[in-house]
């Protein structure tokens, strides 16, 4: 198997785009390139979930192909509901692993300005299991209350430390110029003071509104390419060093402890051992906050903390931009934005800005080793990816 | 006569499961009649214990109600499903009994489900 490296990376603004859903996965990807130094690559991937429903464009990588004017190379998208990211960064991966490939363009896009946000949490709720739980009208965020409730009965974990989660990633995103929401948000202003009810409204009790991500417009591409093209170009070099995925059962009620994630334990595991890493090596981490419970939780399940100690950690500061462990420089899903195809590229992308030096006022000192966490479903299918300078 | 929530009962182990997958999870037996696969069905019970609930203030475009409560709870006899809740003031570990209603209306189509309430 050969080595996989990230050679160049682009990414949109993750707000409102008044452009085309091709248009948002060529954009990126036309800045991957340019970092790159590459006018053509091999083959494209594009990820996306809701082209097809909600853009009215399937077929994707076809359209993005012909923005890029990069006929007549092969294409796919890849539609892996909110893991869709990662999962086309991963298979690109292993276009090049597998000697098939020298480069590979990973761009994705999402573009959900055309519903409400309603309408938008009830399509995201089409990957939800269609007999034993969409018909009842169970979304993300119901299923995201529903696991929070019992997390907090069993761990300890309180409103406040989801609170905590959210005002530390819009502190991230303040240094984020790409961020859906840049504005400090306070434990006065969404929790404890008189109007913190009315600022921040249960949507999913026990979750309130600043525990749950919007809904982002927005596109992120990388460029993959084998060890020899990547010492040819000459860019900082960012090894794709393991990845690792696994699916769990599509009713959250089946699983046998339905407060474990065994899903990214499972990929976690994977990626750190194709890496030959531990979770102790990372330096920095984006994990999948689409609900705020979700990075404390996944902070365990990846294996940087005990299982319900994740919230500890996040108390004493250890997951804060200068803390032990940095988690969601970006903003994360939280406030960067959550532009569902988009995601587990942005996320990608983030690791290698700050494994380069790149991150600017959010920068992790000497970070070498990455990690990021792109989480499907409710936890049904989850691709992880461990990144590494070298 | 009331409505059920069946499980499906493997032809060979005898493992009931829910929901419905293809092939037994238990011991991955598939039993095929001509072209259709087949399973035995058995009703669940509808009594059991409320493992963790939500309210749910953000519904899908499509409910009329302000807000919907859900479950996911343990029946009596191991089967844990999810449902509706009509209980005003649900505790984690208290005891419930279900109903199959009618939950959710999508345009002409009617999603029949369970419907928990309190059995204390
Ligand atoms: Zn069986």
């Amino acid at each position: 198997m050969r080595d996989v490296y990230v050679v160049g990376i682009g990414i949109t603004s993750f707000t409102r785009l008044d452009y085309p859903l091709a248009e948002i996965a060529a954009y990126p990807a036309l800045q991957a390139m340019q970092d790159a130094g590459l006018d053509k690559v091999d083959h494209v991937y594009v990820a996306n979930m809701g082209g097809g429903r909600v853009s009215n464009q399937t077929a994707l990588g076809s359209a993005v192909v012909d923005h890029l004017c990069l006929w007549p190379v092969g294409a796919e998208t890849i539609e892996n509901g909110p893991a869709s990211g990662a999962s086309a960064i991963k298979t690109g991966a292993m276009a090049i692993a597998s000697g098939m490939m020298d480069t590979v363009l990973v761009t994705g896009a999402e573009r959900m300005n055309e519903v409400n946000s309603l309408e938008a949490t009830d399509f995201v709720a089409t990957l939800a299991h269609p007999m034993a739980e969409r018909i009842y009208g169970v979304t993300l965020p119901a299923l995201a209350g529903m696991f929070t409730r019992l997390y907090m009965e069993r761990y300890g974990v309180t409103s406040r430390h989801l609170a905590m989660v959210a005002i530390k990633n819009h502190a991230n995103a303040c240094l984020n110029q790409f961020a859906h929401v840049q504005n400090k948000i306070s434990m006065d202003g969404i929790l404890d003071g008189k109007d913190a009810s009315h600022n921040n409204p249960v949507i999913a009790d026990p979750l309130r509104f600043f525990d749950i991500c919007p809904v982002s417009d927005g596109g992120a591409a990388v460029i993959l390419a084998s060890a020899e093209v990547a010492k040819k170009l000459g860019k900082p070099l960012v090894k794709l060093a393991g990845f690792g995925q696994a699916t769990d059962t599509h009713a959250v009620h089946e699983r046998e402890d339905p407060t474990a994630l065994t899903a990214v334990r499972l990929a976690a595991d994977k990626a750190f051992k194709m890496a030959k890493l531990k979770p102790a090596d990372v330096d920095v981490a984006e994990l999948h906050d689409a609900f705020t419970i979700l990075e404390i939780a996944e902070s365990e399940e990846v294996g940087f903390f005990e299982k319900g100690k994740g919230h500890l950690a996040l108390e004493r500061g250890e997951t804060a931009l200068n803390g032990k462990l940095p988690i969601n420089t970006s903003g994360g899903l939280k406030a960067r934005g959550h532009a569902v195809g988009a995601t587990g590229i942005a996320q990608a992308h983030e690791i290698v800005l700050q494994l380069r030096g790149d991150a600017k006022k959010r920068q992790v000192k000497d970070a070498k080793v990455g990690f990021t966490c792109n989480f499907g479903g409710f936890g049904n299918n989850v691709v992880c990816l461990a990144m590494v300078r070298e | 006569m009331n409505k059920q929530i069946l499980g499906y009962k493997c032809k060979k182990c005898g493992h009931v499961q829910y929901p419905y997958h293809s092939r037994c999870k238990k011991c991955g037996h598939t039993e095929w009649r001509g072209f259709d696969i087949v399973f035995d069905t058995a009703p669940l019970p509808q009594d059991g214990k409320l493992l963790t609930f939500t309210h749910l203030y953000a519904l899908p475009p499509d409910f009329e109600a302000v807000t919907v409560s859900f479950g996911i709870v343990e029946l009596s006899d191991g089967h844990r499903i999810t449902g509706q809740l009509k209980i005003e003031a649900p505790k984690i570990g208290m005891k419930v009994q279900g109903k199959v209603e009618l939950v959710r209306q999508e345009g002409y189509t009617k999603h029949w489900g369970l419907v928990f309430y309190s059995a204390a």
